[in-house]
């Protein structure tokens, strides 16, 4: 495991205190480096919203963006046990879950996942969500990696719980529905961009990502511009050819119909 | 059940316009909430783009000055989620929190008789449609719960006047049938919004008016809105930028 990066993967996740924090940005920092750290394929983190749901709020991946959903959409599958339980539950071997995952397991496999591994972002008796680590290969992550693993969860929950003011319930809860929101900003964003340049969602989402770093915007901020055409982005253009991987199920454009 | 409360809500907000005798409005969201999530009252503000809004509801005299005072001074728990794009839950006016934010209102709407004030925007992302307002007479915080009646009453809100207002506008309202829900109070799914996304380059239009295009044309074609959306981001099916739904092909 990269030492150093471990070091400032912890620094980051807690410096919620800086000028202009986004809730955004900290999880996707929690999901992209737990990808990086533990040496698995993707990571993806559920939130629980006062609505009732849980809400997907930050993947690594475009695939793993989608297996959450899918899970909160078929209600089954191991960050569904995971923030339940408030324990972690693995699967070293998705193969041979179906019988406790009948439809998350096999939409696992086809995504390209063999192993996974779900971890809780819990305070004391307060379950806030959970994350997900998927593996292309079988096998059970190493101890000191499921170690690590919760640890990083445990920091950004703690982080996100910090008493920043008396009013620290509310304050998570107002930041955590201008996530919710900034979500749905960023995904009416890829729509828009993925049609205008014949992008998939992945690319959509790389693409705009990318220039909010380089312009170092916030991706929300970005993404708001870029939706109510206050930012235009007419200088984005596609530098990698568009690559597809068999039997992604990602879509193509087409022209109409008929 | 957690599960059920989209529709527990739903029904509330029906129930209020059943007894106030006429088709369901966001002021019928917002006087059902006063009663679910036991506030003292409740104040509704309309809102496009960077326009400051105006008044389009309160349940009482308080809520007026309050949602007035917000609108004049521009500070106050409205204004901040407005522009902050999130709710705003100042559950005591009286801290000095309050004070440090809103040195002018905090104080005035103390002397109103407002103890604690939550503010939630009416947007489903970029689209906005204004804001909810409710306060109360004593302080404290929503109960968890209460929070999750709160949003979900905003979310209803805000199809509701997004469709009062296309149709101020002169389209037809797509989402509330007859006694029906509107479209799209469902679990949010990314590809709704992905699919609005990418009406807004098909047909050419703002983000609002494809969001209600994509309703409409779920409402019109009996689908579900998740799964048109589906077809929309798998680029199995486009809308074309012509005004009746009911001509637009089918791939």
């Amino acid at each position: 495991m990269d030492g150093e990066l471990l070091s400032a993967t912890f620094v980051e996740l807690t410096d919620t205190l800086v000028v202009g924090f986004d809730v955004i940005d900290f999880l996707h920092v929690l999901t992209d480096r737990s990808a990086q750290l533990l040496n698995v394929s993707a990571a993806g983190l559920l939130l629980a919203d006062p609505r009732g749901e849980l809400r997907v709020v930050a993947a690594s991946s475009e695939a793993a963006r989608v297996l959450e959903l899918f899970q909160l959409q078929s209600d089954q599958g191991p960050c569904l046990d995971c923030f339940r339980s408030g324990r972690p539950v693995a699967a070293a071997d998705l193969a041979a879950e179906a019988a406790r995952w009948p439809r998350f397991a096999p939409a696992a496999r086809e995504a390209g996942f063999a192993a996974v591994q779900a971890l809780p972002m819990r305070l004391r008796e307060q379950v806030i969500g959970a994350l997900n680590l998927f593996s292309a290969d079988a096998g059970a992550l190493a101890p000191a990696d499921v170690r690590v693993g919760q640890a990083l969860a445990d920091v950004a929950t703690i982080s996100l719980l910090h008493e920043r003011s008396m009013r620290h319930s509310d304050t998570l809860n107002e930041q955590l529905q201008t996530a919710l929101n900034s979500r749905v900003i960023i995904e009416q964003a890829k729509g828009k961009l993925a049609e205008r340049l014949g992008l998939d969602m992945d690319q959509a989402f790389s693409l705009l990502r990318d220039q909010a770093r380089t312009s170092n915007r916030r991706l929300s901020d970005l993404a708001r511009g870029f939706v109510d055409g206050s930012e235009p982005l007419t200088g984005l253009t596609v530098i990698k050819t568009r690559q597809r991987l068999p039997g992604d199920g990602l879509p193509r454009p087409q022209s109409p119909p008929g | 059940m957690t599960g059920s409360r989209p529709g527990r809500v739903w029904g509330l907000v029906a129930g209020e316009a059943a007894r106030r005798g006429g088709r369901v409005s966001a002021a019928d969201a917002c006087a059902a909430a006063v009663a679910a999530v036991e506030v003292t009252g409740a104040w509704l503000i309309a809102a496009r783009g960077a326009e400051a809004g105006h008044v389009m509801w309160v349940t009482d005299e308080v809520s007026e000055l309050l949602a007035e005072l917000q609108l004049t001074l521009g500070e106050g728990p409205g204004p901040d989620a407005w522009a902050r794009g999130g709710p705003v839950l100042a559950s005591d006016l009286g801290d000095s929190e309050s004070a440090r934010r809103w040195p002018v209102f905090a104080p005035a709407a103390g002397q109103a008789g407002a103890a604690a004030v939550f503010v939630f925007p009416l947007q489903v992302g970029a689209i906005r449609a204004g804001v909810m307002g409710l306060y109360r007479d004593r302080p404290g915080p929503l109960s968890g719960p209460e929070l999750g009646d709160a949003l979900v009453f905003a979310d209803t809100a805000t199809l509701l006047l997004l469709d009062a207002q296309n149709q101020a506008a002169g389209e037809a309202a797509p989402g509330s049938g007859p006694g029906g829900q509107p479209a799209g109070l469902a679990v949010h799914r990314a590809e709704i919004d992905q699919a609005t996304g990418m009406l807004t380059e098909q047909l050419g239009v703002g983000i609002a008016e494809a969001f209600l295009r994509l309703r409409g044309y779920a409402y019109a074609h009996d689908q579900r809105l998740s799964d048109l959306a589906r077809d929309i981001v798998a680029r199995r099916l486009r809308l074309r930028p012509d005004p009746d739904p009911l001509e637009e092909g089918q791939a």
